[in-house]
């Protein structure tokens, strides 16, 4: 026995006669275990998931963040900005919350499996924070002087906002998923960081004031995205998988 | 490190390593010391021998995905028995949320008959009994500790909390399994 295994009191050492048996463990129980295990691992391989999630950690959190700050800077760059006047302190604060919400989930998504899952409360913190953010970067919308220069109406753009911001999360929330291999509840975290993400895009550069849009055209991306995607996973569980 | 010839002699860390730089052997071997081990270990927490035997398999599903994140100078069995002991975790929660889904059904009458303690050393089932009052935390420290006879930091490690909480689980899990079993063989209960 190793050391610091020294058990409580002597009379549990009767514990061990009480375990019972172990039905027959032969080589053959054995060898169709392995075969079988070695097939779907090398099935997994042949795959882009399985590919992905056969990388180091340290692998795996580098492609997701190249592609988070990769489609940050075309973004950035390749769409208009809000104006000068839009750019204000909760503008900044709100995106910055954003990059850290969904730093913060890649780094649950990517937890290696050989540590000790993390407690599902800490999933449902971020999932909560996650729509929480965007909630409340709502009720920072664009200021008043800017609000003036536009003549848009707020709950028409909001669908074509929730709709861009549906389709930026998608590619979010695949590439997450490509590389979880099996965090619990790994897809409403995932599902979060692409609301998030959705939502990084809009405030950065839709230019349609009012909490009434942001509310209805931004932060229905996240709630969308947790909610949708939370009941598909509880309607149809997905397979087993690593 | 890869084997030139495969050596049963070999550490786990080795066969690991070996295993990491493409020799398929090595897992083999690491299947052969480790899926006996966990096989007893599940179905002890399970009661079901083809899904302890579906976890066991997505253990080593598992270690193979993860492979890559092995480093020389780690320890392989903290790894196998952390990815096994977080599966069956989550078989748990999965089957607490859908008891939580049919308790109506569950709440019935279950049709157990009454073993005296003769009975249950004869079944050996005794343990089984015991062990499945305990909490979850405990039960799995005493597994780990108990049968797996780790030692306390290694379960520490294992099961992501401090050494001195894995202490005070196991204290109380030995207490209550003392006092269950006194109680069984009594015929208390």
């Amino acid at each position: 026995m190793s050391d610091g295994t020294n058990r409580p009191d002597a009379a549990l050492e009767r514990l061990l006669e009480l375990d019972p048996p172990a039905p027959a463990e032969n080589g053959a129980l054995f060898d169709q275990m392995f075969s079988e295990m070695k097939s779907k691992c090398e099935k997994s391989d042949r795959t882009l998931a399985g590919f992905l999630r056969s990388r180091s950690t340290m692998v795996r959190r580098s492609i997701v963040f190249s592609v988070f700050a990769a489609l940050a800077i075309v973004g950035w760059y390749a769409f208009p900005l809000v104006d000068e006047q839009g750019r204000s302190a909760p503008w900044v604060a709100s995106l910055i919350a954003f990059c850290v919400l969904m730093v913060v989930a890649m780094l649950m998504v990517t937890r290696p499996v050989h540590l000790p899952a993390l407690p599902r409360w800490q999933a449902w913190l971020l999932v909560i924070m996650a729509v929480g953010a965007t909630v409340v970067a709502a009720f920072w919308p664009l200021p008043a002087a800017q609000a003036d220069a536009h003549a848009h109406d707020g709950g028409i753009m909001a669908g074509a906002c929730m709709g861009v911001g549906l389709l930026l999360g998608v590619p979010v929330y695949a590439l997450l998923r490509l590389v979880d291999r099996g965090n619990a509840l790994g897809n409403l975290v995932a599902a979060a960081a692409a609301g998030v993400a959705g939502n990084f895009v809009l405030k950065a550069h839709c230019a349609v004031p009012g909490t009434a849009h942001e509310l209805l055209g931004h932060a229905s991306v996240a709630v969308l995205f947790v909610v949708g995607l939370g009941l598909v996973h509880r309607w149809i569980p997905s397979e087993k998988r690593a | 490190m890869p084997l030139s010839s495969l050596d049963t002699s070999a550490t786990d860390e080795e066969l690991m390593e070996a295993y990491v730089g493409g020799n398929d052997g090595a897992f083999r071997l690491l299947f052969e010391r480790y899926a006996p081990i966990l096989l007893r270990l599940t179905r002890r927490h399970l009661r079901d021998e083809e899904l302890a035997r579906e976890i066991v398999q997505q253990t080593f599903f598992r270690l193979h995905g993860a492979r890559n994140d092995f480093r020389r100078g780690s320890k392989l069995r903290p790894w196998v028995m952390t990815i096994a002991m977080n599966l069956v975790r989550e078989h748990w929660r999965r089957k607490k949320r859908r008891k939580t889904v049919d308790l109506e059904v569950d709440t019935q009458p279950s049709p157990q008959p009454e073993l005296t303690p003769m009975e249950l050393r004869q079944r050996s089932e005794l343990l089984y009994v015991a062990l499945e009052k305990l909490p979850a935390s405990q039960r799995e420290v005493v597994e780990l500790h108990w049968f797996q006879e780790r030692p306390y930091a290694e379960v520490a490690e294992i099961v992501g909390t401090s050494e001195g909480a894995v202490r005070v689980r196991a204290h109380r899990a030995y207490a209550t399994l003392k006092q269950l079993l006194v109680s069984e063989i009594r015929g208390d209960e």
